[in-house]
């Protein structure tokens, strides 16, 4: 091994347990019991386990709840933002319309304006239609602003499968509709994937928006339920908090083992050549 | 009988003329090519054909019906791409099955059908294989395998040949003469190469600028351009086109260039005096022998032939053959004739009409085999 490779390595290592060490350290602090916590010098293994935390969390806070919100509003988001990006993807991408390009940039508009610019008028909006303090308001919410990112991804997507194919399929008999659902939307699973995760992932984790437009417990999501959570109690249990930001992570780690291989492997590329 | 009609047909996209007042009429069963430089119009008349494109004015008919409102898979064509086109998540067996799954056909009988097909294009053992795990040739005879598991009344095929090495070039031409031959089905072929077009054509339409220049068989193609820019186009080496005058004198014509002159003979009724385009074929000039002087440039050996480029006069180099044996070295003069009789004329600029009488001479009934090997040595 060279000089060069070693040096690399150890700069590289030396990242990932940068990156790597607050987890861990979360991890850990979730299963110490209290009287271990504050001690110095700190234990870097726990000497003693206990889940107290963990039952405590699930049964005298309302973690479930707004876990369950969670997992309903992200779920929402993303199967709407997907549907809604996947058709409007294919719209620009193999329909030829005038305004067509100036649409997809215009998309993007809403980007150059600081959410809290939106957030005021569509609080207003939300109440106007009489949504206020429900999942459904945040899911209009957060599908505004993860829709535009999801179309330009899925619109590079869709543009890298070669038009050929779609025409065999009509030629081969299938309608419009068929060579869609036939061709186009397994070739398109990588980025349907990598769009639905990445909506998951924003959803999941959103807080601004959580903040202003939702103020009761029946509707709120985790990330501001868990901020309540510790908010209304007299002192920080920082293990308890550590607990519930584990739980947090589970979701998002799990979806990401299971569709790693998807965002890193192209899915049957080489089809056509030429 | 007629089975495919182009009548007038244009398509512009926005200004851009694609294709222009295009009049094609294909018989039944015959084996047309459509030929041409790159983007001549030849792919787009195919999707036009196919119900890809909407011609923007114009009538395309198949059969006895009129297509320009049908769709695609309702106007009984198959068509095989450029780019092949496998869905790459289906298995080969799916791929070819996907046609007929499309139109319903049972299950049962879709399996004997595509194993029938495999069988005929050796795919029997692909079957289960996925498009990415097949070679070029493979996954060519696959694209051709979904187009002929059904029985369509044409068959479409965009330079389906084009991806392939030359070997398999030339083997996978003679298996589509052959199929073509027992299915009887006509067959609409692209292909920018003119050795295809040639070996495996009844007829032959030439395009270029979205224009067709000329829609015969390959001899008549060869040994009767329609114009110059025909001329030009078909044969290797191409034929030699001298810009001149024609000049009358009494009832006898002389074609005039600054380094040459020569009788010209065979001018039909559109001849006129002035400028004018001598063209002559390679093979039209002997070598060795004749009141002309060149000068040797080049001397390219093929082994059978030589292919010799000749200085006459300032500027003007003509491209000659002569047999492989020929010693003659760059700078050399030597002496060389023209056969007049082979002479073609056409109008002056760059698609001017041929101006030669119609008629069926010596030189413009051959037989294509020779053609067509003169071409095919000269290609390799
Ligand atoms: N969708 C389109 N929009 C605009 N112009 C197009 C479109 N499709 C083709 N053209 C133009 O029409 C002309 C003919 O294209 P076409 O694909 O028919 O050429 P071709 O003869 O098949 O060439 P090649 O041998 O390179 O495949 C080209 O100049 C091309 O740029
Ligand atoms: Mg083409």
């Amino acid at each position: 091994m060279t000089i060069r490779k070693i040096a690399f390595n150890l700069f590289a290592w030396t990242i990932v347990l940068m990156v790597a060490f607050p987890l861990f350290w979360m991890l850990v602090t979730s299963v110490k019991p209290q009287s271990e916590l504050f001690r110095r010098p700190p234990t870097i293994m726990p000497e003693s386990w206990t889940f107290e935390h963990y039952w405590r969390l699930l049964s005298d806070t309302g973690f479930l709840r707004y876990f369950t919100n969670s997992v309903i509003l992200s779920s929402a988001t993303t199967l709407i933002v997907v549907a809604i990006a996947t058709l409007g993807a294919y719209s620009l991408v193999r329909y030829r319309y005038r305004g067509r390009e100036t649409l997809a940039f215009l998309v993007l508009f809403t980007y150059l304006l600081p959410s809290v610019v939106l957030i005021l008028p569509l609080y207003l909006l939300l109440v106007g239609l009489g949504l206020s303090n429900t999942i459904l308001s945040l899911v209009i919410a957060y599908t505004t602003f993860a829709l535009p990112y999801a179309l330009w991804l899925l619109r590079s997507f869709m543009a890298g499968i070669p038009e050929d194919l779609e025409s065999a399929a009509l030629v081969d008999g299938a309608s419009r509709l068929g060579a869609f659902w036939d061709i186009i939307l397994p070739q398109l699973l990588p980025g349907i994937i990598s769009t639905a995760l990445f909506t998951f992932i924003l959803s999941w984790n959103e807080y601004l928006y959580a903040l202003v437009l939702v103020n009761s417990d029946s509707a709120r999501p985790l990330t501001t339920g868990v901020m309540n959570m510790l908010i209304t109690s007299f002192n920080i249990e920082w293990s308890l908090l550590m607990a519930a930001s584990v739980m947090m992570s589970v979701p998002l780690i799990i979806a990401f083992a299971f569709l790693q291989s998807y965002l890193t492997s192209g899915f049957g590329a080489g089809g056509v050549k030429g | 009988m007629a089975d495919v009609i182009f009548s007038d047909v244009q398509k512009r996209f926005g200004s851009f003329v694609a294709v222009q007042n295009l009049n094609l009429d294909i018989r039944q069963g015959e084996f047309v090519s459509l030929l041409g430089p790159s983007g001549c119009g030849k792919t787009t008349t195919l999707r036009m054909l196919a119900g890809l494109e909407f011609p923007t004015s114009g009538e395309i008919r198949i059969g006895e019906r009129v297509v320009n409102d049908v769709a695609p898979g309702d106007r009984d064509i198959a068509m095989v791409f450029q780019s092949y086109a496998l869905y790459p998540h289906m298995s080969v067996g799916q791929n070819i099955a996907y046609p007929l799954k499309k139109r319903r056909v049972p299950k049962a009988e879709r399996a004997r059908m595509v194993a029938r097909t495999a069988e005929m294009l050796q795919l029997t053992a692909l079957l289960d294989r996925k498009p990415k795990q097949l070679s070029g040739g493979q996954q060519q005879r696959v694209a051709l395998g979904r187009a002929l598991v059904r029985d369509p009344k044409v068959f479409l095929l965009d330079e389906p040949l084009s991806n392939l090495d030359a070997k398999l070039r030339g083997y996978m031409r003679a298996e589509l003469v052959e199929l073509h031959q027992r299915l009887g089905r006509t067959m609409v072929y692209v292909t920018h190469d003119q050795l295809e077009a040639m070996t495996m054509s009844d007829r032959i339409a030439i395009m270029e600028g979205g224009a067709l220049q000329q829609f015969a068989p390959p001899q008549e193609v060869y040994r009767a351009p329609a114009n110059r820019f025909v001329a030009g186009f078909i044969g290797t080496p191409g034929m030699n086109l001298i810009d001149g005058a024609l000049a009358r004198d009494g009832n006898t014509w002389r074609f005039e260039a600054p380094a040459l002159q020569l009788e010209a003979r065979g001018l039909g009724p559109d001849a006129r005096p002035g400028e004018a385009c001598l063209g002559i074929r390679p093979e039209a000039l002997t070598l060795g022998s004749g009141a002309l002087r060149g000068v040797v440039q080049l001397v390219e050996q093929t082994g059978h032939e030589n292919i010799v480029v000749l200085r006459v006069g300032e500027d003007l180099r003509l491209t000659g053959r002569a047999p492989g044996h020929t010693i003659w070295k760059p700078g050399e003069t030597i002496p060389f004739a023209i056969d007049a009789d082979a002479a073609h004329y056409f109008a002056a600029g760059p698609a001017g009409a041929r101006l030669n009488a119609r008629r069926s001479g010596p030189h413009e009934s051959g037989d294509a085999i020779s053609i067509t090997n003169n071409m095919r040595e000269a290609h390799q």
